[in-house]
This record gives C-alpha cells, sequence and structure tokens, in this order.
C-alpha cells in the first residue's frame, strides 16, 4: 500500500507493508538517527516527531502517518549546521555513545517548544522515558537547561 | 521486588521473552491489510467481515506489542471524530480516541473532580506513550495493573459503546468489568467515557518500582463533605494484582463520619485487615495488604483536604 506524509519537511509518498513499524520506514527512508533499542516502545531510541508530539516510532504503524509531519533529527540539523540544541548536548558533554541522543534531542525539541523556560525537573520529567545507559542524565538535562538560556536569548531557529 | 523475579516489560507486563525477535514489523506478524474507517459502520462491518482476525487501531500501544499472530486488518478509527473533551453539567465526556496528552493539557478536565485525572495521567508511562495512549484503549485493554481503570471506577464513568449498526448502548463501567467486557468490544466501537458530576474531590495514590513504571498498586479515593462529615465515598484499589475495583463496604462505612485522625486509623487497619490481594511475580499479597491500607489512607485524606476538610 502507498501513503502519503511529509518527512522533515518534504513529501514522501512511499510504499509501506500494512504491519510495518514507522521505525523500519523512517530508516528505509535513510533516516539513520532513528534507533531501534528495545522495540517495545520503552527505551525511547526510536522517538520520532509526528505533528511536533514525541512518540515511538517502533511501535507505530507506519500507515498511521498517513498525511501527518514527521520531523527526526534529520530535520532538525546537520553536521555542517546542527541545530543549538545539538550544539548544547556537545557543549554540555552529554554525548557519550550517542545512542539515544537523537530521541533525547527530539524529545528536548518538544518541551522546549511548550516551554521555553523549563526547571531542572520539569526536564527529567520529560526525559524520564528515554533511557541513557552511558551519561548519567545529569548533563543531559544541563544541555537541556542551557538550550533553553540560548532560545531565550534568540539564539534558535 | 522479589529476588530472581523475571524481568518484564514495563508497558505490557508481558515478561520479556513473549515478546519475540525485533525486526522491521511491529509484532502482529500476520497483518495484511490497513484500513482508514471514515465512520463507524464502517468500523463495524470491517471488523464483522474479518470475523475476529480484524482490530480497531486508535493509539496501537498495546496493539503493536501484542503477541497475537491471527490479525490480518487493521481498522484505524483514529478520523471517526472520537477525540474530544467536552464539559456537561460539571461532568465530562470524553472521546474514545482522545490521546492521554490531550485530557492532560484541557483545563477543564485537569480540574475535574480536584484535579485527580491531571494527577493520575502525569503517572502513566511517560510523555511519548501519552502522546500515543487513548482513553478508550485504556479502558477497552483494561490490564490489571493499568492506572486508568481504577481511577474511572472510583469516579462511577460510564461508557458508551456501538456494537450494531445504529445502535448504541450505555453501561457503568463497573458493571461493564464485572461481565463479558472483551467479548463486547471484540465486535464493537467504543465511543465515549461519561464521568459524573462531582461535588467533591478525589485523590490518586500508586506505587510502583519508579516514576513510570506499571504500579505495583494503585488507589483512587474521593469524598464528599456536609457539615464536617462525610456525605459520600469511593474507593477503588487495582493492581491487588487483579484490576481495580471498588472497597464497597469502606465507602458505606465511611459515610455521615467526622474527619478525625481517629478514623483514619481505623481505616488504615481495616483495609489492611479485609483487602483481597494476591501474590505474583512482582509484589507478595503480604507486601499488598500493607500497602493497601497506607495507600488507601493517604487517598482519602489529601481528598479530604481537596474537598475542603
Amino acid at each position: 500500500m502507498k501513503i502519503y506524509f511529509e518527512l522533515n519537511g518534504k513529501p514522501q509518498y512511499v510504499e509501506v507493508e500494512p504491519g510495518e513499524s514507522l521505525l523500519s520506514l523512517l530508516r528505509r527512508l535513510g533516516m539513520k538517527s532513528v534507533k531501534e533499542g528495545c522495540g517495545t516502545g520503552e527505551c525511547g531510541a526510536c522517538t520520532v516527531l509526528i505533528e511536533g508530539k514525541p512518540v515511538r516510532s517502533c511501535i507505530t504503524f507506519a500507515p498511521k502517518v498517513q498525511g501527518k509531519r514527521v520531523t527526526t533529527l534529520e530535520g532538525l540539523g546537520t553536521l555542517d549546521d546542527p541545530h543549538p540544541l545539538q550544539k548544547a548536548f556537545v557543549e554540555a558533554g552529554a554525548v557519550q555513545c550517542g545512542f539515544c541522543t537523537p530521541g533525547m534531542i527530539l524529545t528536548a525539541y518538544a518541551l522546549l517548544e511548550q516551554n521555553p523556560d523549563p526547571t531542572p525537573y520539569e526536564v527529567r520529567e520529560q526525559l524520564v522515558g528515554n533511557l541513557c545507559r552511558c551519561t548519567g542524565y545529569r548533563k543531559i538535562v544541563d544541555a537541556v537547561l542551557l538550550a533553553a538560556e540560548w532560545k531565550k536569548e534568540g539564539k534558535w531557529r | 521486588m522479589r529476588a530472581g523475579a523475571p524481568r518484564s516489560s514495563c508497558l505490557t507486563g508481558w515478561p520479556r521473552g513473549i515478546l519475540g525477535k525485533k525486526g522491521g514489523t511491529v509484532r502482529l506478524r500476520g497483518v495484511r491489510r490497513y484500513h482508514w474507517a471514515r465512520d463507524v459502520d464502517e468500523a463495524l462491518s470491517l471488523l464483522s467481515a474479518y470475523q475476529g482476525k480484524g482490530a480497531l487501531l486508535a493509539g496501537g500501544v498495546d496493539l503493536a506489542r501484542s503477541p497475537r499472530t491471527d490479525i490480518e486488518g487493521l481498522i484505524d478509527i483514529n478520523g471517526l471524530g472520537l477525540s474530544y473533551i467536552r464539559s456537561e453539567n460539571g461532568g465530562l465526556r470524553v472521546g474514545a480516541t482522545t490521546i492521554l496528552a490531550e485530557i492532560l493539557g484541557h483545563p477543564v478536565a485537569f480540574e475535574y473532580a480536584g484535579g485527580v485525572l491531571g494527577e493520575t495521567l502525569r503517572q502513566v508511562a511517560y510523555p511519548a506513550i501519552r502522546n500515543m495512549a487513548t482513553l478508550g484503549g485504556a479502558v477497552v485493554s483494561a490490564h490489571p495493573w493499568a492506572d486508568i481503570p481504577t481511577l474511572l471506577v472510583a469516579l462511577g464513568a460510564s461508557v458508551r459503546w456501538q456494537g450494531e449498526k445504529e445502535k448504541e448502548e450505555r453501561a457503568e463501567l463497573v458493571d461493564l468489568y464485572a461481565g463479558e467486557f472483551r467479548k463486547i468490544f471484540r465486535k464493537a466501537v467504543l465511543l465515549e467515557v461519561v464521568l459524573p458530576p462531582c461535588d467533591g474531590a478525589f485523590a490518586f495514590e500508586k506505587i510502583g518500582r519508579n516514576a513510570w513504571d506499571i504500579a505495583l498498586l494503585n488507589v483512587c479515593a474521593g469524598l464528599g463533605l456536609r457539615e464536617g462529615r462525610i456525605s459520600w465515598a469511593r474507593v477503588a484499589v487495582g493492581a491487588r494484582p487483579a484490576r481495580g475495583e471498588r472497597l464497597l463496604w469502606l465507602e458505606e462505612a465511611l459515610i455521615g463520619e467526622r474527619l478525625e485522625e481517629a478514623l483514619w486509623r481505623k481505616v488504615e487497619e481495616e483495609v489492611k485487615a479485609r483487602i483481597e490481594v494476591e501474590d505474583d511475580r512482582r509484589a507478595s499479597g503480604e507486601w499488598r495488604r500493607q500497602v493497601a491500607g497506607v495507600l488507601v489512607r493517604r487517598a482519602l485524606t489529601r481528598a479530604a483536604g481537596k474537598a475542603g476538610a
């Protein structure tokens, strides 16, 4: 079956299997920032934004995004031109193996869109379903708070 | 948590081994067709045509991880116009496909019954799942450890559904759960959850292994006050490990009582003595018995505070 959706601002008209996961579809389309961790929606490595809201792509049926707007990390920034949130993760030392980072950044991005001035508790509350086995979380929270500062200063897009 | 207990999925409650190998498809291996139903009648026709091998899809959080291999057709019901929250005479009507995050973000829903919807839903999984999971899905899945059935049973919620063309039915959720509700919803579309007006306040208490885990025990309790005495009370305890059920004996005993420390002590002791709990691989029955008394007391005292005591 074919579905239509918008991926990182670009229209897509693609063939999918009815039982295919959105994770699988996005990786087929080259979005390698979308990781499969647990495969059961618990770890957050596969997080993407649908209509600006973080969801788990590993437990989302691909046809469910018909007509919707999907954002992956590739839609936020590139190696040459990283998004301020990506720069904040580097600046704060919030990346070690990096497997959880795309999901962390997209979840944090959705938080800062809704709440530009979060408390450390609100950051933790938002990221509670994104697991990181390396960093111990403190630097990830620091990175999001740093990004929030930059956003207030207008260093954002 | 007992030593040596098998690890289980925080969201499904199934042992991890059941979930099988990961792969490009979600877990329903046999899916052949995906339909976007345009109205309830079409969804029912499709469901009927699949003769038990079709499934309604709203949030899909449970369905995507189901170990079932016999489902051939998915029927997406997100286009049926069942995503809404309406305030009505002090109560609420919530469409079945309304996601939990929408309820959390809705000012009237957030304030209903002393803010118990917000209090509870903030403890259900985590933001990404609350952006997917629907209220109707929680009602129909009705996992015994789930928080939402305990909440809705305590609130006295009823549900409307359609099982045949142009024939709507309605029942109290507590009655539905006491009967063959799974059989009903194999052939029906849940339309909405109706929450009655509330002239008191409710509070929700839960203990899990961490902030976003499923409950080892959950309690929802509410009461109304008149001239310093309890005029009505509702108490439901879930994840016992059985699904949330009301403690009718306690609710009756509380009516007319004054809010005193001695009452709360007695409540705690009575609950510990009379609650029906069992062991499972997450917690022992004895642990649940002790915790139930404490959580019921906490929920009732907090509800009393919200109700103006």
